[in-house]
């Protein structure tokens, strides 16, 4: 078990330094000078965004670029942004919180309200609650968060005037961008949940659950539902990521402080130091869930121990 | 260069009836409760002890990356501090070429230019002192200039402003003196932009590059703090009594606090206000504008932006653009009018030349150039050789298609804008490819010349801005032209102190561009602000972006 922990964080070091220069390389292959876009309006002569591009350090060689940022990057340091001249890993710690906060929130919406309507589906199968709670799966994951929430804001903010349109401060700001977003999430788990739960509800231990006499709910919530949820652990996990990045719209359409605010920009004015941060940061948290879904799996399901 | 003391009766009539005419959008509005409605009392009438208190939420498009004055160079930066910071002078909104003065006494009492127009010298006010206790006076002047044009400063936007700086001089503890290595005449407009704002020395050496979180100024509100993409607070400077002549009342600000808080998505700004998360908002979409001026709850509160228009920039250099009847052409045959009708509501006026109306300098006959004629459109490209002999509705020559290549980029609605040009430009013969780009990307196809035609829309509030987009070999000049007349109008523009003359010499410049058709001008950009009817006294710089916050206060409701 320790073996096999240690052998995963290594190669999740190897996927780090890969995404790293995968996102330096890409970066730079990108057209468009920073150096540019930062005096554009400024009307500033050749020379004069010559020296900037010097003091950005985008003037060196590729290849010294990249051996500077994998030795900073190695030390802990990732930089300055271009454009604030504020460090790298104080935007992002600044950032993070709200984006961890709306990520998580969405996630439990998502997992309590996609297993409970994939279980509600799989006992109806076939009936007209189960294909309404399909439909609104395929709704959640089809309808974009920026129509959604403007919708929503409409609702409950501008016409019933329950909650707050847009910010953070209390549990009201968090309402509306975690259900928009969980709902996105919530479809694919439901969906999951109900296939998984059929496939075992038709298997022999489940007949032979139900031939002993078991109440209905002992029968799907002990021994069903165990065996079902399974692959959706793993789903889980990915959903977890895919929020984490999903927030961007959500951000905006909420005026929500974030990361994905912060790369969006970063990456439209080729923000070298924050983009190249935040892939690193997303790629670790990514490894890490992964991680986690793996040993929980492992927890979880015996057979996988051996 | 005139002294300037406090505002005598006449001036503050001719003041009242500038406001008035440059603002006409705002009469049309009624009934609106934010319009600033002028008394033409004479100097500043005595504070409202009645109109003080409370709290304002400012709603911004973007949260600025990065809000030191002195190096960035965002408009988002200056909406805040603008109330953080005074400036040496002030640029009167809205004043013309004709008259008797474009700029009032801020923290310069005085000023004075020497005959050579090398050595601007200023007389400070003796009764200030910056939100720390730090006093104000000419070596505080001397530690501001001296950070900006510091190369590691890596300002991108103040250093600029002061053109051709050479050294400042502190001649005693309340005059001090700049000098030039060349005539600047840009320099007093740039001295009244925010980002020349006058920062507390003590403030700057302490937090050296992180000033940016810690700002330390003499303007009506205190900087509290900022949370990038989430807040940045102001509260009111009690002690502020030297507000410039451009403020309705003397005496420190109504509010107790400004909160300004970013709503990066259009869509979703008029229904924050609306929900009440926010009194003031910039930047509505128009059409959301044209539904709050229905519902009295709000009043909108256009503001023209000075400097260039959203234009497209036609490439001089790029075959079959090189034929400047080909480049006319194109003028005629887009109907300006229509398009700035459909995209942007009839909310801002279509443009006519490289400076947008309200520009100082700007020349109104310009507006009689180029009306959209498609006959005259075809007339012309026949003439240079375009036909269109297969009939498939492109015209061709030699046989070569009519075909051009359109950089564009995502803001200002420029690609609305594009498509609409396209199906305009169809009806003569002409077809438009179109790419969209980043920023960054497009800038670097700029450079290459890799287009025939980029949208463009620097603002500014000095015609002098010409000279970056149209003179010989500049970085940003995407017209690519290169005429000798053109640079010697731009140049000596520059050099000439005289507003009247120098208005003479960009009438001259614009004339030109326009005859050597380097661009086509679509429309006015215009800050479409919203507010509350219970938010009152909101006026605006001569920048057109940024609000005097001042004179706000929140009506009892």
């Amino acid at each position: 078990m320790i073996i096999y922990v240690i052998r995963r964080m290594l190669a999740a070091l190897a996927v780090l330094w890969g995404v790293a220069s995968v996102a330096f390389l890409l970066l730079h292959v990108l057209p468009g000078d920073p150096a540019e876009a930062i005096l554009a309006g400024s009307g500033a002569s050749s020379a004069e965004i010559a020296q900037i591009r010097r003091q950005l350090g985008l003037a060196d060689p590729l290849l010294v670029q990249y051996g500077r940022y994998l030795l900073n990057t190695l030390e802990g340091d990732l930089g300055r942004s271009f454009f604030s001249n504020r460090p790298v890993m104080l935007t992002i710690v600044e950032q993070l919180p709200s984006t961890l906060e709306l990520a998580t929130a969405a996630l439990a919406v998502a997992v309590a309200l996609g297993l409970s309507l994939g279980i509600l589906a799989a006992l109806r199968a076939g009936a007209w609650i189960d294909r309404a709670v399909m439909g609104v799966a395929v709704l959640g994951v089809s309808v974009p968060v920026f129509w959604s929430g403007l919708l929503l804001i409409w609702i409950f903010s501008v016409s019933l005037n329950w909650l707050p349109a847009t910010g953070t401060g209390g549990w009201q700001h968090l309402v509306m961008p975690a259900a928009v977003l969980g709902l996105v999430g919530a479809g694919p788990i439901a969906r999951l949940v109900r296939a998984s739960l059929l496939t075992v509800l038709r298997t022999d231990y489940i007949i032979l659950a139900r031939a002993k006499g078991l109440p209905e709910a002992i029968v799907v919530g002990r021994h069903a539902l165990r065996n079902a949820i399974i692959p959706s652990i793993a789903l889980i996990g990915l959903q977890a990521g895919f929020l984490l990045g999903g927030t961007v719209v959500t951000e905006v359409v909420f005026a929500r402080p974030g990361l994905g605010r912060l790369v969006i920009d970063a990456i439209l004015w080729k923000d070298l130091p924050i983009v190249q941060g935040v892939v690193l940061l997303i790629a670790a948290i990514y490894v890490v869930i992964n991680l986690s879904v793996d040993l929980v799996s492992l927890a979880l399901d015996p057979r996988l121990r051996q | 260069m005139s002294v300037v003391g406090p505002l005598s009766r006449r001036c503050w009539r001719l003041l009242l009836l500038i406001v008035v005419s440059v603002l006409p959008g705002l009469a049309a509005c009624a009934p609106m409760d934010v319009a600033p409605v002028r008394t033409p009392t004479p100097p500043q009438v005595i504070r409202e002890p009645s109109r003080a208190g409370g709290k304002l939420v400012y709603g911004l498009t973007l949260s600025p990356s990065g809000i030191d004055p002195h190096i960035n160079a965002s408009a988002e930066l200056g909406i805040p501090l603008t109330s953080v910071y005074d400036t040496l002078i002030y640029r009167i909104p809205g004043s013309t070429p004709n008259d008797g003065k474009q700029f009032v006494a801020g923290l310069a009492e005085s000023w004075d230019m020497s005959d050579d127009g090398l050595t601007y010298t200023f007389r400070l006010r003796r009764d200030v002192t910056f939100h720390d206790g730090t006093p104000f006076n000419a070596e505080a002047v001397r530690a501001n200039l001296e950070r900006i044009v510091n190369p590691d400063t890596q300002s991108q936007k103040a250093i600029f402003l002061l053109g051709p700086f050479a050294s400042v001089e502190v001649i005693d503890e309340y005059t001090v003196a700049m000098h030039l290595s060349a005539p600047y005449a840009p320099l007093l407009d740039g001295l009244a932009q925010v980002y020349l704002g006058m920062a507390s020395p003590t403030a700057l050496a302490r937090w050296g590059v992180d000033y940016q979180f810690h700002q330390v100024g003499t303007g009506p509100f205190k900087f509290v703090e900022y949370v990038p993409n989430d807040h940045l607070t102001l509260i009111r400077n009690d002690d502020y009594n030297w507000g410039p002549a451009l403020y309705d009342h003397a005496g420190p600000a109504y509010l107790d606090e400004i909160e300004f808080r970013f709503f990066a998505d259009p869509a979703g700004r008029a229904f924050a206000l609306e929900a009440g998360d926010a009194g003031v908002m910039g930047e509505l979409p128009p059409f959301d504008a044209a539904r709050l001026r229905q519902d009295d709850r709000f009043g909108i509160m256009p503001v023209a932006i000075p400097g260039q228009p959203l234009g497209l920039m036609l490439n001089t250099r790029r075959p079959p653009l090189d034929d400047g009847r080909v480049r006319q052409a194109l003028l005629l045959a887009t109907d300006r009018a229509t398009i700035t009708q459909a995209i942007f509501g009839g909310e801002s006026s279509p443009a006519y030349g490289p400076l947008t109306a309200v520009t100082f300098g700007y020349d109104p006959l310009l507006a009689q150039r180029y009306p959209y004629s498609r006959d005259e459109a075809a007339a012309l490209l026949k003439e240079a050789g375009w036909s269109d002999a297969d009939g498939d509705g492109v015209r061709e020559r030699d046989g070569q298609p009519l075909i051009l290549d359109a950089i564009l980029m995502t803001w200002g609605s420029v690609p609305e804008v594009a498509q609409l040009v396209q199906s305009q430009w169809a009806q003569v013969g002409v077809a438009l490819r179109t790419e969209t780009l980043t920023y960054p990307a497009a800038l670097q196809a700029a450079r290459e010349g890799n287009y025939h035609i980029i949208p463009q829309n620097f603002s500014g509030s000095d015609p002098d801005l010409l000279w970056a987009y149209y003179y010989s070999n500049q970085p940003f000049n995407w017209s690519k032209v290169s005429d000798t007349t053109l640079d010697n109008l731009l140049d000596k523009g520059r050099n000439t102190p005289d507003p009247a003359q120098r208005a003479e010499l960009y009438a001259q410049a614009q004339q030109l561009i326009m005859e050597l058709a380097l661009l086509i001008p679509i429309r006015d950009p215009v800050n479409l602000n919203a507010a509350s009817a219970r938010v009152a006294g909101l006026h605006f710089d001569a920048h057109g972006w940024f609000p005097l916050l001042h004179d706000v206060y929140v009506r009892e409701q």
